[in-house]
C-alpha cells in the first residue's frame, strides 16, 4: 500500500513539474512581442518600462533558462505578479480557490446524486424502455453546452420565476451554477455507472448469488452495487477534471467569484502571468484530486495494491 | 472491420440513433451550405427589421439588438461553426494520428516518453487546453481553430496509439517484420488501411467536442469576434437581452445542441459497430 501511495505521489509530482514547464513556455505562443502585446493599451509604455517588464518576466534570457527560472519560482510558491495592478498572482488565485472548490464539489455532488441512480436504473433494465430513455437523456446531456443551459436556467428560475438570485457569491447563489454543472455532467456519470454495473452483473459471483436463491434486490444492492461503485470511484477523478474545466465558463455566466472568472478576465486583458498561474493552479488541483482518488481506490479494491 | 460496418448497413441494421443523427447532420450541413439561397435577409444588415422583434412569419427567429434577422444569422453561422469543426478535426486527427503511430512504432524509450506526455495532456479537458492556447495566441477565428485542433491532438494520439498497438501485436505484422519491411512502409501499407476506418469514427466524436469548444470560446469573447454570426458569439451578445429578447439565446443555442447531438449520435453508434467489445456498455 505504501508502495502504491509513493508511486502515485511521484507520478503526480512529475506531472505537475511537466505542466509548470509547459506553462512557462506558453508566453512564446504570443504572436510578435509579448511585452508589446501586454502593454499595448497602457499609457506608460515607454521603452524603459518595456525593457523593465521584459527583464521582470525573464524574457531577455535564453528559453531554457526562462523555463527553469519559472519552475524554480513556482516551486517556491511564487507565481509572479499581475501586469495590471502589480498584485501577487498566487494570493489572488488562493483567495478565489475556496469559491471554486465549493462550486465544483456541489456540482459534482449533484452530478453523482442524479447520475448514479440513472445509470443504475438503465443497467438493471438493460435493453428496455427505461434504459433507452436514460441513454437518450445521457446523449442529450453531453450535447447541450453548459453555458447555454446555465443561461436558460438563469432566465427561467431567476428572471421569470424570481426564485433565485442572478449573480453573487452567497450560498443561495451557488444553487443555479451547481445545478447547471450537475445536470451537464450527470450524463457522463450515468453512462459510466451503467457500463460498470453491466460489467459486474456479468460476473460469475452474481450468477452464484442468483443461483442460491437470493432475491433480485439483494443481488443488486448487496452484491452488485458495491463493486460497481468502487469502479465508479476511478472515473470520479475524470469527471471532476472535466467539471472544473466546464466550470471556467459557468463561473463567468453566473459571475461566481472563482478562479475561472479571474482567468477569463486575465485572458481578455492579456495578463499573461495571471493566465500561467491559473494553468498551474488548475493542473495542481486536477492532479491532487486524481491522485487522492487513486489512493482511495487502492484502499477500496485490494487487487489494486499489488499492481 | 470494413466488413462489419458493411454487413451492418447491408442488413439494414442501421440503428435508429444513427439514422436520426445522419438525418439531422445532413439537414444542418445542407442548410449551412445553401444558406446564401435560404437566407431571407443579409445577416450583417442592421435594421433589416425593428430591433428585438419577437419571432414571426417575417422574422422566423426574431431580430437582435441591431435589428438584424436572427434566422439568417443562425443559418450562415452554421458555416462558421462547421468550418471550424472540420478544419480542427482534420488537422488534429492528422497530427494526433502521426504522433500515435510514431509512438507505437518507435523504440521503447520514445514510446514511454510520448505516452506519458500524451497522458498528462489528456488528463486536462480539451476545452481548457483550447482556452489556454487562445489566451496566448490571441482571439480570432484562425487562432481559435488552431487552438481547438491542438486541444484534440492528445485524444487522437491516444486513440491512434491504442489501435496501432493492437494491430502491432498481430501475426501479420510479425510476418512483415520478418520479411524485413521497414517501419515506415509497414505503417503506410499494412497498418494504416486497417485502422483508418476506426479513426474516422473517432473523428466524428472529436467533431462534436470541437463545435462545443468553438462556441464556448466565442461566447467568452476569445474566439470568433462579433459581428461575425458564430453561434457562441451571437449567444454572448444576446446575454444582455435575456429578459427582453430570450429568442436571441434560444435559437443559436438550439443550433449548437442539434449539431453536437447529431454527431454524438452518429459517433456513439458507429463506435459500437467498429468496436464490438464496447457494444451495449457505454
Amino acid at each position: 500500500m505504501l508502495f502504491l501511495i509513493s508511486k502515485r505521489v511521484l507520478a503526480a509530482c512529475g506531472t505537475v513539474i511537466a505542466v509548470i514547464m509547459l506553462s512557462g513556455t506558453l508566453i512564446h505562443l504570443v504572436p510578435g512581442d509579448p511585452v508589446t502585446a501586454m502593454m499595448a493599451q497602457s499609457v506608460s509604455a515607454t521603452p524603459e518600462a518595456m525593457a523593465e517588464m521584459r527583464a521582470k518576466l525573464g524574457l531577455d534570457l535564453p528559453i531554457w533558462q526562462q523555463v527553469l527560472l519559472y519552475l524554480g519560482q513556482v516551486l517556491q510558491g511564487d507565481l509572479g505578479t499581475t501586469i495590471r495592478g502589480n498584485e501577487s498572482v498566487a494570493t489572488l488565485l488562493l483567495q478565489r480557490l475556496p469559491n471554486t472548490f465549493a462550486l465544483a464539489v456541489s456540482g459534482l455532488g449533484v452530478a453523482l446524486a442524479i447520475g448514479i441512480p440513472l445509470g443504475f436504473l438503465a443497467a438493471v433494465n438493460r435493453g428496455r424502455i427505461a434504459d433507452t430513455a436514460v441513454m437518450i437523456v445521457a446523449v442529450l446531456g453531453v450535447s447541450i453546452p453548459a453555458f447555454w443551459l446555465g443561461l436558460i436556467m438563469m432566465q427561467v428560475f431567476s428572471l421569470k420565476l424570481g426564485w433565485l438570485p442572478v449573480a453573487g457569491s452567497s450560498w443561495r447563489n451557488i444553487i443555479l451554477p451547481a445545478l447547471t454543472l450537475g445536470l451537464t455532467y450527470c450524463a457522463l456519470v450515468a453512462r459510466m455507472t451503467r457500463s460498470a454495473l453491466i460489467e459486474v452483473l456479468n460476473e460469475d459471483y452474481i450468477r452464484t448469488a442468483r443461483a442460491k436463491g437470493l432475491r433480485e434486490h439483494e443481488v443488486l444492492l448487496v452484491h452488485a452495487l458495491r463493486p460497481a461503485l468502487i469502479s465508479i470511484v476511478t472515473v470520479v477523478g475524470l469527471v471532476f477534471a472535466y467539471l472544473l474545466g466546464g466550470q471556467v465558463i459557468i463561473e463567468n455566466v453566473f459571475s461566481w467569484n472563482g478562479i475561472g472568472r479571474l482567468a477569463i478576465q486575465a485572458m481578455l486583458e492579456r495578463d499573461y502571468p495571471m493566465i500561467q498561474g491559473f494553468i498551474v493552479v488548475f493542473a495542481i488541483s486536477v492532479v491532487i484530486v486524481s491522485m487522492l482518488i487513486d489512493i482511495v481506490y487502492g484502499f477500496l479494491d485490494p487487487r489494486m495494491r499489488h499492481r | 472491420m470494413t466488413s462489419t460496418i458493411q454487413t451492418s448497413v447491408q442488413r439494414r441494421h442501421l440503428p435508429f440513433s444513427v439514422a436520426l443523427g445522419l438525418g439531422l447532420a445532413i439537414v444542418i450541413i445542407m442548410a449551412s451550405l445553401l444558406s446564401p439561397y435560404l437566407m431571407p435577409f443579409d445577416p450583417m444588415r442592421m435594421a433589416a427589421g425593428p430591433r428585438l422583434t419577437a419571432p414571426s412569419m417575417k422574422y422566423l427567429f426574431g431580430t437582435d439588438e441591431f435589428g438584424r434577422d436572427l434566422f439568417s444569422r443562425v443559418l450562415i453561422g452554421g458555416r462558421l461553426s462547421l468550418g471550424i469543426g472540420i478544419t480542427a478535426v482534420v488537422s488534429g486527427l492528422l497530427v494526433g494520428g502521426l504522433v500515435g503511430l510514431f509512438a507505437a512504432f518507435s523504440g521503447r524509450t520514445i514510446e514511454t516518453v510520448l505516452l506519458r506526455l500524451i497522458d498528462v495532456l489528456y488528463s486536462f479537458p480539451d476545452t481548457l487546453i483550447a482556452l489556454a492556447l487562445v489566451a496566448f495566441l490571441g482571439p480570432g477565428i484562425g487562432n481559435a481553430t488552431l487552438a481547438i485542433a491542438i486541444s484534440l491532438v492528445p485524444f487522437y494520439a491516444r486513440v491512434t496509439y491504442g489501435l496501432a498497438a493492437a494491430e502491432r501485436a498481430k501475426p501479420y505484422i510479425e510476418a512483415a517484420r520478418l520479411a524485413r519491411i521497414r517501419s515506415g512502409r509497414l505503417v503506410r501499407v499494412h497498418v494504416m488501411p486497417n485502422i483508418t476506418q476506426s479513426l474516422i469514427v473517432m473523428g466524428t466524436l472529436g467533431f462534436s467536442s470541437a463545435i462545443l469548444s468553438a462556441s464556448g470560446l466565442s461566447f467568452l469573447g476569445l474566439g470568433v469576434q462579433p459581428p461575425s454570426p458564430e453561434w457562441g458569439a451571437i449567444l454572448a451578445a444576446g446575454r444582455n437581452y435575456i429578459t427582453k429578447a430570450p429568442w436571441i439565446l434560444i435559437f443559436p443555442g438550439l443550433a449548437i445542441c442539434l449539431t453536437v447531438l447529431s454527431f454524438n449520435l452518429i459517433g456513439d453508434s458507429l463506435r459500437d459497430i467498429v468496436d464490438p467489445r464496447r457494444k451495449g456498455r457505454s
